[in-house]
């Protein structure tokens, strides 16, 4: 096992900038996802890693050693790949042991490597079997066999759940988190799921536009947002967001909605009075409340959402769309009006401008925006 | 669309006349309906196809000789009797291997490196694509002319050239020496066949998705290893189904024989499908033609069995 240190890796294909400058270090054993929108760079920093894709400058090295002019084979890495891209004319065996094989491994070793981590994936009735006689849920395994028998130094998994349907994708989730948490490899991952991201990243890389937009384990990701398109990406349902000017008097804040809605917030040493901001909340963070009993504002229904454990009820407010996430069964009419009161302390300030989150004055400054 | 309307058989409604007159008839034109709508088709099938096949075949046991105004009578197997000591014939046979395997190896070989060139990324592909099927769309007499030209000393360059590289004594036309006329054209199907391999292979190659070979560079597989491992095996039934057509399509394939050498010198380039053509329309005797069109025909047949059954062993040991 072994860490991997990106410096200012940046990836250009003739004018077009794919990534400008990435820095990350990823621990030894630590399960890294990047995560962003199609097109934000995430598949091409991990194919550089594994050396599919050249490195236009900067440095990538795994376990303390510069890689980028290794070949894919060198860096003793394993990939697993959206299609799974298992060889179709080898059996499960077969192509579990190719990499072995190709290194000439010694014969008794490559049947006990198989042995072993068939058993590990469930694939001991299927050794003989060839890939499109398994289902997708078997290929997937494979793939992950294929990977773990070479021991190799770090794992890169390219979307590898994308192709499996909403049941399984939860259940293999789990088991790749389980798996890693018993090989203990250094996992890199690339999805465009948040749920994915949230569920099985130590720290999440979040992408947009060839950027690192913030590295954070998944709750301060989650918690502090570095930015808008953090905030917007993470998160499901999505965060609401509400423009408007801030005004602050002494330690008390608020910020005034576009048609006059006043709502109060934290006050923020990096904001100035009359300055555009961006108010962030979770469909969580907003209350419906019985008139007159907290300070709230009046919202008009426009779908109630049920989901059996909770229910989502979609309001108007300032002529913006706002999502509001309840586990009561809110008692509401369609087109009528409703008070909802926003939790001061977990709402965010965002600058308009720069898009970036206004920390509040009573936060600690441990949030790393990249 | 109306739901309350009891579902009706629109067959019965039109046949209602023969509904009235009686079960048996109602049944027998049902069960003739489909025949009818076929029936186009199976009548051009027939008149185009089959006919031909049988009449060409009751030639190979009469005596149909053009000239001959008395011939016409059934000879029974006495064209296949004289066959079997038609040193002429045998001759063809062997010919017929040499000009089938000769051909056939050098325009799959070339074709599959062109296929791998092609399958590269690089300035002017589309172009050089386009260029390479060429000789694929000249008509295959002029390129025949063209080719007899080229090896000729008095009009072509080639014989010179061979000179020059020391590979000739003196300047000649090799489709005039008995011991080398075959090359000529099985050199003019080489530069005639390659396109067709090049360019099927090449779409074969393109179905072959691009991260096998990234895993198997992950892996640890060199080029070598990966052309073995990948590519040789998507390649495979593409490859089994284009030798076989092509072999059947190289045997019956006499045109450019016909143009260059006329199957000259002394026969030493005549194949059977040219030896057919000679006794046809050179002598004149269509039975004795039809004779061997019915030997090459059965041989043929029995070699695309022998390959069917083969690569249905294999796909067989496949699953």
């Amino acid at each position: 096992m072994a860490s991997i240190e990106i410096t200012n890796a940046r990836k250009s294909y003739g004018a077009v900038d794919v990534l400008h400058g990435i820095n990350l270090d990823i621990q030894d054993g630590e399960f890294i996802v990047l995560v962003g929108p199609s097109g934000c760079g995430k598949s091409t920093l991990l194919r550089m890693i594994a050396g599919l894709e050249e490195i236009t400058s900067g440095d990538i090295a795994i376990g303390g050693n510069v890689v980028n002019d290794l070949q894919p084979k060198d860096r003793d890495i394993a990939m697993v790949f959206q299609s799974y891209a298992l060889y179709p004319h080898m059996t499960v065996a077969e192509n579990m042991s190719y990499a072995l094989t190709l290194r000439k491994t010694a014969k008794e070793k490559v049947s006990a490597a198989i042995d072993n981590v068939a058993g590990i994936l469930g694939l001991n009735a299927l050794l003989q079997r060839r890939p499109k006689a398994l289902s997708g849920g078997q290929r997937q395994r494979v793939a992950m066999g294929r990977a773990i028998v070479r021991q190799p130094q770090a794992f890169l998994f390219d979307e590898p759940l994308s192709n499996l349907d909403a049941r399984l994708r939860e259940q293999m989730r789990t088991e790749i988190r389980k798996l890693h948490r018993r090989l203990g490899a250094t996992s890199v991952y690339v999805t465009h799921d948040q749920i994915e991201a949230m569920t099985m990243a130590d720290r999440i890389v979040a992408m947009y536009d060839g950027i690192v937009q913030q590295v954070g384990t998944p709750l301060e990701i989650y918690d502090r947002p570095a930015n808008i398109f953090v905030a917007s990406f993470i998160g499901s349902p999505a965060m609401n967001f509400l423009t408007g000017t801030y005004q602050a008097t002494g330690n008390t804040a608020a910020m005034t909605l576009d048609d006059g809605t006043v709502i109060p917030v934290l006050a923020t040493p990096n904001a100035s009075n009359g300055q555009k901001v961006t108010l962030g909340a979770r469909p969580e963070h907003i209350d419906i409340v019985e008139n007159g009993s907290v300070p709230s504002v009046t919202a008009n229904v426009d779908l109630i959402e049920p989901m059996g454990l909770s229910t989502l009820v979609h309001v108007t407010l300032a002529g913006k769309p706002v999502k509001i996430f309840t586990l009561a069964r809110p008692d509401l009419a369609i087109d009528s009006t409703v008070q909802i009161a926003f939790n001061m302390d977990k709402t965010h300030l965002f600058d308009s401008e720069s898009e970036l989150r206004l920390p509040p004055a009573s936060e600690p400054h441990s949030s790393q925006p990249a | 669309m109306d739901g309350d309307k009891p579902v009706t058989n629109m067959t019965d409604v039109g046949k209602r006349p023969a509904a009235r007159r009686g079960v048996f008839s109602r049944r027998l034109s049902g069960i003739l309906e489909p025949y009818y709508y076929v029936s186009p088709a199976v009548v051009l099938i027939i008149a185009v196809m089959l006919m031909p096949l049988i009449l060409g075949l009751s030639y190979a046991f009469r005596d149909i000789r053009i000239l001959n105004p008395f011939s016409g009578g059934f000879v029974g197997l006495a064209h296949f009797q004289a066959l079997m000591h038609d040193s002429a014939f045998l001759g063809a046979l062997i010919n017929t291997a040499w000009w089938t395997f000769g051909s056939l190896a050098f325009q799959f070989t070339l074709g599959l490196v062109l296929a791998l060139l092609l399958n590269r990324q690089f300035a002017g592909r589309r172009l050089v694509q386009a260029l390479v099927f060429l000789p694929w769309a000249v008509p295959t007499f002029l390129s025949g002319l063209n080719w007899a030209w080229m090896f000729n000393p008095v009009v072509g360059p080639l014989p010179h050239w061979l000179t020059s590289l020391g590979i000739m004594d003196t300047p000649f036309n090799i489709l005039s020496d008995p011991d080398l006329a075959m090359w000529g054209p099985i050199i003019a199907n080489i530069w005639f066949g390659i396109p067709f391999f090049a360019i099927t292979l090449l779409a074969a190659l393109q179905s072959i998705p691009g991260e096998l070979y990234e895993a198997a560079s992950i892996d640890g597989a060199t080029t070598r290893q990966q052309f073995v491992s990948i590519t040789i095996p998507f390649l495979a039934p593409t490859i089994a189904i284009t030798l076989m057509l092509r072999t059947i399509w190289i045997a019956n394939f006499a045109d450019l024989i016909v143009v260059m050498t006329k199957g000259g010198p002394a026969d030493s380039t005549q194949i059977v499908a040219s030896y057919i053509f000679t006794q046809a329309f050179r002598r004149l005797d269509f039975g004795y033609a039809s004779a061997i069109a019915a030997v090459l025909l059965v041989l043929l047949l029995a070699y695309a069995l022998g390959v069917i059954a083969l690569r249905r062993a294999m796909t067989h040991a496949d699953s």
